[in-house]
């Protein structure tokens, strides 16, 4: 059995603020294995977005132990945590974060850029996923001549596209309809059927219906 | 190769989406390029005009002139070389293979058949052609003879024999100069204008001997010299001794100023660099702020595009940008705009250059050089300006920048 995609032990988080401590995570335990589809609920204020950062590595925990992809995230210095996102970790922002003035396509190649272990036919792969999504046809548009939904399927290519184990989703579908929602939340059931590794965030019921496990955060605290 | 390619095309993307950003920055970059090219090319031609004038007055060549530099700086034109200072010149210095007294006549009027003009008659000796590495194009040079006889002959610049008899050949003809006929021998080639600006094809040469007796009633002074030596490599040495021959000559004693001044190729490179040095420095002075006004323009709206592409960080960063990636694009950025910039300002400098040689007589010389370091420069600008935005940009922290 091939080990678990991430390992949390007894994680703490805790921010100044102003002249006293905050602790936002106050020992999170948790295991991921390879291919569940996980959802993370928590109202705002839970220390739901804190834990999402930690688990895509764009910030260290305080104290605790933290494996990713088989690499002690606590001991990596700033390159090696890009490095690590780059490979290991696809990510899906509520608000899409596409490049306006880069075409689907380009938005889509922009991991591929910071790939030190080069990959060939980038391109093609690039156009194989987008395919996959129904978005063949729009490869040369610019992000603002997309619907919600089709700017979502385009992040969601462009996190797929470094082939990272760990797709993480935060509020995917929070800026969508519930039938654009649901259209995404296909997309990333099948990215999960297909072997993805995957974690949404999110404060909604209905979504975080999809995965198979759901984990509650309230007050830096998790249960399931 | 591949990531190379992809970060010049998005790089090349972003400047195309942020336009203001990229004319402001263009177009002052161009401005202060524009002002370096011009000084470069006028530096440049400046020199070559300097060379190309040594090339012809002759780098072995001396000029003595009489009078003193404060009587030339007001106007008086005393004459203290004399036949006899000429003849001491010759025997003293046997590497001299070329030493004839010149002596000038301005504004004196000719005609030919009706046709007048106001030319420069100048007195020399038999080898004013080689003299001044200046050749015979038609007919010939007077001789010894002509010299020993005062004959009234003459050989022609360009410009007063096209006005005298236009496409007629002067040679074998007779003008009268003054009141004095004198039978045009040969004529000289085109040799354009002086550094100071004058048309040096407005003249006619005639021996000495005549333009001292019949045309100026003189028979001691000359206007000057003109040696050449073998020995181009003592010529320096060759002047100092020249200067102090004709001191005693003339009982200059010691302290006071001499009552002659001595030219040499290097003076009239000198003179020609300072006519344009002080442009030089002008346009210098514009070009040098321009682009430092340039830089800061562009430094303040990166700065202004850094905050507005936070989210465009961030997502960067998410997806494992380093921060030396996101420093090497917004420099790629700034230094794309910078090197149009550099290019534009090359062509605005090469037109402005013409136009500026067609207001005035001004030497302009366009090269590699010219535009490599204008180049060279819009590059100092985009790297060193675009510095301080880039490192902000690249300082962001990811989770601030994504924080919806």
């Amino acid at each position: 059995m091939a080990s678990p995609v991430c390992i949390m032990e007894n994680i703490t988080k805790s921010f100044h603020v102003g002249d006293q401590d905050l602790q936002v995570l106050k020992g999170i335990n948790l295991t991921i294995e390879q291919g569940e589809f996980t959802a993370i609920m928590g109202t705002s204020g839970s220390g739901k977005s804190t834990l999402m950062n930690l688990m895509g590595c764009l910030d260290v925990p305080t104290s605790g132990r933290f494996i990713l992809a088989g690499r002690d995230v606590t001991q990596l210095n700033d390159d090696e945590l890009s490095e690590l996102r780059n490979e290991h970790i696809g990510f899906v922002f509520q608000s899409f974060y596409l490049l306006p003035y880069a075409t689907v396509l380009e938005n889509v190649l922009v991991p591929t850029l910071y790939r030190e272990k080069k990959k060939d036919r980038v391109r093609d792969r690039a156009v194989e996923l987008l395919t996959l999504v129904g978005l063949e046809e729009r490869i040369k548009f610019r992000p603002t001549q997309l619907s919600g939904g089709e700017q979502q399927r385009v992040a969601i290519c462009r996190a797929l596209i470094n082939d990272p184990e760990l797709l993480l989703a935060d509020e995917p579908t929070g800026q969508l309809d519930s039938r654009t929602a649901e259209e995404i939340m296909n997309v990333l059931t099948r990215a999960n059927e297909r072997g993805k590794t995957v974690v949404v965030i999110t404060h909604d019921a209905d979504i975080a219906a999809y995965a198979r496990r759901i984990i509650q955060i309230r007050d830096g605290i998790i249960s399931e | 190769m591949e990531r190379f390619t992809l970060l010049l095309i998005q790089s090349f993307e972003a400047v195309k989406a942020f336009k203001l950003r990229t004319f402001f920055c263009l177009v002052s970059v161009a401005l202060g390029i524009a002002a370096i090219t011009i000084i470069v090319a006028a530096t440049e031609g400046a020199y070559k005009k300097a060379f190309d004038i040594v090339a012809s007055f002759g780098p072995d060549s001396v000029m003595v002139m009489s009078g003193s530099d404060e009587a030339r700086a007001i106007g008086q034109r005393e004459k203290t070389i004399t036949l006899d200072d000429v003849e001491a010149t010759r025997q003293a210095f046997p590497t001299a293979y070329i030493v004839i007294p010149t002596t000038w006549a301005g504004s004196v009027n000719v005609s030919y058949k009706g046709n007048r003009y106001q030319t420069q008659i100048v007195g020399s000796s038999s080898d004013y052609s080689q003299a001044w590495t200046w050749p015979v194009v038609e007919g010939s040079d007077f001789t010894d003879e002509d010299i020993r006889r005062y004959a009234n002959v003459g050989i022609m610049g360009q410009e007063v024999a096209r006005e005298l008899f236009g496409d007629q050949s002067p040679v074998g003809k007779f003008v009268q100069v003054r009141n004095l006929p004198v039978q045009i021998v040969g004529v000289l080639s085109e040799r354009g204008t002086s550094p100071g600006g004058s048309s040096l094809d407005n003249r006619i040469v005639m021996p000495y001997t005549t333009v001292m007796k019949k045309l100026q009633n003189e028979s001691r002074y000359v206007v000057g010299m003109r040696l050449r030596f073998t020995d181009l490599e003592n010529v320096d040495g060759r002047v100092e001794e020249l200067k102090r021959l004709l001191r005693y000559r003339h009982r200059i004693p010691d302290g006071q100023p001499e009552d002659f001044r001595i030219f040499t190729p290097k003076d009239i490179v000198k003179f020609l660099v300072a006519l344009t040095g002080s442009l030089v420095v002008f346009i210098g002075i514009v070009g040098v702020i321009s682009l430092i006004v340039a830089g800061f323009v562009l430094a303040n709206l990166f700065l202004l595009s850094v905050k507005e592409r936070v989210k465009e960080i961030g997502v960067r960063r998410a997806v494992g940008a380093r921060k030396k990636d996101i420093l090497m694009q917004f420099l790629t950025e700034a230094v794309m705009i910078t090197t149009a910039g550099g290019v534009v300002g090359f062509i605005l400098g090469v037109i402005s250059a013409q136009l500026l040689t067609y207001v005035a007589e001004f030497p302009v010389y366009f090269s590699w050089k010219a535009f490599a370091i204008g180049l060279v420069l819009s590059w100092v600008v985009g790297v060193g300006f675009g510095l301080h935005p880039a490192r902000q940009a690249a300082n962001l922290e990811p989770i601030e920048a994504i924080r919806t």
